[in-house]
């Protein structure tokens, strides 16, 4: 767990004073951070937090407000100078969440594409050297694989720690430099995630210094010394993990004491249940039991790969559920495409909006018409005429401008699109409407907007199931929330509740707090 | 104060006007040049020293439409996959086949007619299958699929006719359409006429037309509102196959022999016609007015040219610089009009 007994005073990245505003909003303030040597140093914070904004200063990737400095292994500079360039020469390197290794290459190749081939005479690769390189770096990082192995074929896990190796190889020593991990284990399922941590704590025991920034408390508890929390832009401390809990974490990270955190749970809410789904097993679900009420807004939260969106695409016949029983008004509901589950009458309004809801090279009236098609078959012929005064009426209903229905989707802004969207599902006036970030990109008046009108088609009967990163948004749309949280429901919340930090402590909290 | 406000207020909505008008004005003119461009070069060769005489003649004219159906149709049987984002580069090999199944079935077999049609269609619907089955259900890259269909087709084609020229046996009924008149205009334009009204009527005023240009639009939009894309890009080749099959029968009807080697110098016309049918009209669109505006234009250029003493080079130059242009042109036309440019 803790590495080498490090000198205390043997600080190797400091950084002081680092701010950084973006069009007059501050979003790091004076954040100080200190690594010591051969430590893991986690940095935890919740969404706007400023953590993402600090690793892309210390990358040298964002320019930092002037007045702040940035100290790598004595290699001091004003926070404003910092570069990418000095940032590597100081000795910091960087693995992100999705590392960059070339799949249909080999290890060894992999290895040697950015610092360079080993070269024989005439230019060519010295393969021999290359390959002797390789065998030598993954023997350093305990790394049993093959130089010859082509990187696709191997497990995820082992993929990060190639991404590691080669961004250390050129290490002298294990006591060099500052490895920075930004959520390295975001993508890895359970098992891979203890291979990895395996490894980095023998990298710790080794020495290695390590910027560990995660999501996952328990991974934290079990792999760092120390810990900087951020919070609104600010550093809120820094301290010693050991001893700490969950619940401590969280408490850091959102503000407030565990206590009140625990959620009234609530039985039926006594009205008409259009959907209820037990055992739900599909792609990154493990079991999800839910109900929907007829003209319920339930609100889904949760981080990023927590089974958010695919729930919904679950519901949508879009992913396979491999176990589980779905029942829409009582009856089974398996929906083997998206074709079923409209006819069954859902709607999915999808998170990207340009990839897998828009038709951008066809017309508004033809994009709101999408989901609808048939009803303008009739003797023979689609009636334009009547397709065109329908779409007239939605665009001056929906107010989305400009108000052509002749204009092409792709040149609207993107509230717009989305209106459209929206409208191309709520004229179907469906019994279930899954809302997949319906206001990501979209402008504060286009949201207020939108959730009018889903407002509106709640009212008159429709089911909503809403995911949204934005907990204040949901905080102000939800009839109740269910937290997801590794492929389950962890927590139900429901009237006044539904609180934004409430609901980021509960997506953060593991199941044994909860329960 | 308020005479300020008010006059600015009047100054703003004028630019804005105006700035709006530009654009329109532009994209009238974008829809009509090449119609406007093939107006300029029937006038210049109408009144060009050389080909002034035989150019504007009746019995040209006849000739050039006459012989143009066979590509026309192979054009609008390519904007059929193309609609729903995919090539085929195997509509001249299956027009090749059509002719020489509908030729041999007819005169070596001395199957019935209509018999020896169908079948020539069919054989260009199976193709098309085998090119819809590869592309949408086993993923393989659409222009390499249709490329590899072609040339098995063209490999079995020379296997079954030696490379030998079908001179002999076919039916007169059938030759009569390929160079008859039907008041005063030639069978195969007739044909043609009626294709083109039936691809328009699908893609236009049909579902399934709608449906093909989600899927080209974006596959997974289309997924997501509930279109069996698969089958949609599988059907669009099988429609493809079948147009191409007509093609070769009237190819067959015109030329009254069945050449084993024709058929593939038809995929680059018909593609050019295509992709310069894409600049005009409904601009960023394949579209069918737009499709045969394209075939017109290179066919009357050609045959300009040809009267004005130039040689067998200038078709397939000709055909080659006009399928460049159009397809260097038009991907900046739809990606600025759905607003990425």
């Amino acid at each position: 767990m803790t590495g080498v007994a490090a000198d205390v005073d043997d600080v190797v990245l400091l950084t002081r004073g680092l701010s950084k505003t973006f069009a007059g909003t501050t979003v790091l303030r004076d954040a100080s951070l200190d690594v010591r040597r051969g430590e893991v140093h986690a940095l935890l914070g919740g969404n706007g937090s400023g953590k993402s904004t600090l690793i892309k200063l210390l990358a040298g990737v964002y320019d930092a407000d002037p007045g702040g400095t940035i100290e790598v292994q004595g290699v001091r500079a004003d926070a404003g100078e910092w570069s990418p360039t000095l940032a590597r020469s100081a000795g910091l390197h960087f693995v992100h969440q999705d590392p960059a290794v070339f799949g249909s290459l080999t290890v060894a190749e992999n290895l040697a594409i950015g610092r360079g081939f080993a070269r024989a005479t005439g230019g060519r690769i010295d393969w021999r050297r290359t390959r002797r390189h390789a065998a030598e770096v993954l023997k350093r990082f305990s790394l049993d694989i093959s130089p010859d192995s082509q990187v696709s074929t191997l497990r995820p896990a082992e993929r990060t720690m190639l991404a590691i190796a080669r961004a250390l190889q050129d290490q002298d020593g294990a006591h060099d430099g500052v490895l920075v991990l930004d959520e390295p284990t975001a993508s890895l399922p359970d098992w891979e995630v203890d291979i990895l941590l395996g490894a980095l704590r023998k990298f710790a025991a080794a020495g290695q210094t390590i910027v560990y920034v995660s999501h996952r408390l328990s991974e934290i508890l079990e792999i760092a010394d120390r810990v900087t929390v951020l919070r609104d832009g600010a550093q809120v401390v820094t301290r010693e993990v050991a001893g700490m809990t969950e619940g401590q974490l969280v408490e850091l990270i959102a503000g407030r004491s565990l206590d009140r955190m625990i959620p009234a749970r609530v039985g039926d809410i006594g009205k008409e249940r259009v959907l209820s789904v037990r055992g739900l097993v599909a792609g990154p679900l493990r079991g999800v039991d839910l109900d929907l009420h007829r003209g319920e807004i339930l609100g889904i939260a949760g981080l990023l790969g927590s089974g958010r969106s695919g729930l919904l695409r679950a519901l949508f016949g879009d992913l396979p559920a491999t176990e589980g029983d779905i029942r829409l008004n009582g009856a089974p509901y398996e929906p083997s495409s998206p074709a079923a589950a409209i006819r069954a009458g859902f709607g999915l309004v999808p998170e990207d909006r340009g990839a897998e809801a828009l038709f951008a090279s066809q017309s508004v009236r033809e994009n709101l018409s999408a989901a609808v098609v048939p009803r303008y078959w009739s003797a023979g012929r689609l009636q334009h005429r009547r397709e065109r005064a329908d779409a007239r009426g939605l665009i001056a209903g929906f107010g989305v401008k400009p108000a052509s229905d002749a204009a092409l989707a792709g040149t609207l802004s993107g509230g717009n699109q989305q209106k459209i969207v929206l409208a191309r599902w709520l004229r179907r006036d469906p019994l279930v409407l899954m809302l997949d970030e319906p206001t990501q990109g979209v402008d504060v008046q286009a949201r207020a907007d939108i959730y009018a009108h889903v407002r509106r088609a709640v009212e008159a009967g429709t089911a909503v199931l809403l995911v949204t990163s934005d907990f204040e948004e949901l905080a102000l749309a939800a009839d109740r929330v269910l937290v997801l949280r590794e492929g389950r429901v962890c927590a139900e919340v429901t009237g006044a509740d539904i609180e934004p930090h409430r609901l980021t402590e509960l997506s953060y909290l593991s199941e044994e707090n909860v329960a | 104060m308020t005479m300020t406000t008010n006059r600015e207020a009047t100054v703003g909505s004028v630019t804005r006007t105006t700035s709006r008008r530009g654009p329109e004005l532009l994209a009238q003119l974008e829809k009509y040049a090449l119609a406007v461009l093939f107006a300029v070069l029937c006038l210049f060769f109408t009144v060009y020293g050389q080909t002034a005489e035989t150019f504007p003649t009746l019995a040209n004219i006849r000739n050039v439409l006459g012989s143009q159906s066979v590509v026309a149709v192979a054009a609008l049987a390519s904007i059929l996959p193309l609609t729903c984002g995919k090539f085929d580069l195997s509509v001249g090999a299956m027009i090749g086949l059509s002719s020489i199944v509908t030729g041999s079935a007819a005169a070596t077999h001395q199957l019935p007619l209509v018999t020896a049609v169908c079948l020539g269609v069919l054989s260009g619907a199976v193709v098309g299958l085998l090119n819809g089955w590869l592309v949408a259900y086993r993923d393989v890259n659409a222009l390499i699929a249709t490329l590899g269909t072609s040339t098995v087709v063209a490999g079995l084609i020379s296997l079954y006719t030696e490379n030998q020229v079908l001179t002999t046996g076919i039916p007169e009924a059938l030759t009569d359409v390929g160079s008859g008149l039907w008041l005063g205009v030639p069978r195969t334009l007739w044909a043609l006429v009626l294709i083109s009204a039936l691809v328009y009527y699908l893609l236009r005023h049909t579902p399934y037309g709608r449906y093909l240009a989600s899927v080209g639009s974006s596959p997974t939009s289309a997924r997501l509102v509930g279109l069996d894309v698969s089958r949609m890009v599988l059907s669009s080749f099988v429609l493809s196959g079948a147009l191409c099959g007509i093609a070769g029968v009237l190819l067959l009807a015109r030329a009254g022999t069945a050449n084993p080697l024709v058929g593939p110098g038809f995929t680059l016309p018909a593609l050019s016609a295509a992709f310069l049918g894409a600049t005009a009209i409904k601009p960023g669109t394949f579209n069918v007015v737009g499709t045969l505006l394209g075939v017109l234009f290179v066919a009357f250029s050609v045959n300009g040219l040809v009267l004005a003493g130039a040689a067998d080079w200038v078709e397939p130059t000709f055909n080659g610089v006009a399928l460049l242009v159009a397809v260097a042109v038009s991907p900046a036309i739809s990606q600025r009009r759905a607003g990425k440019a």
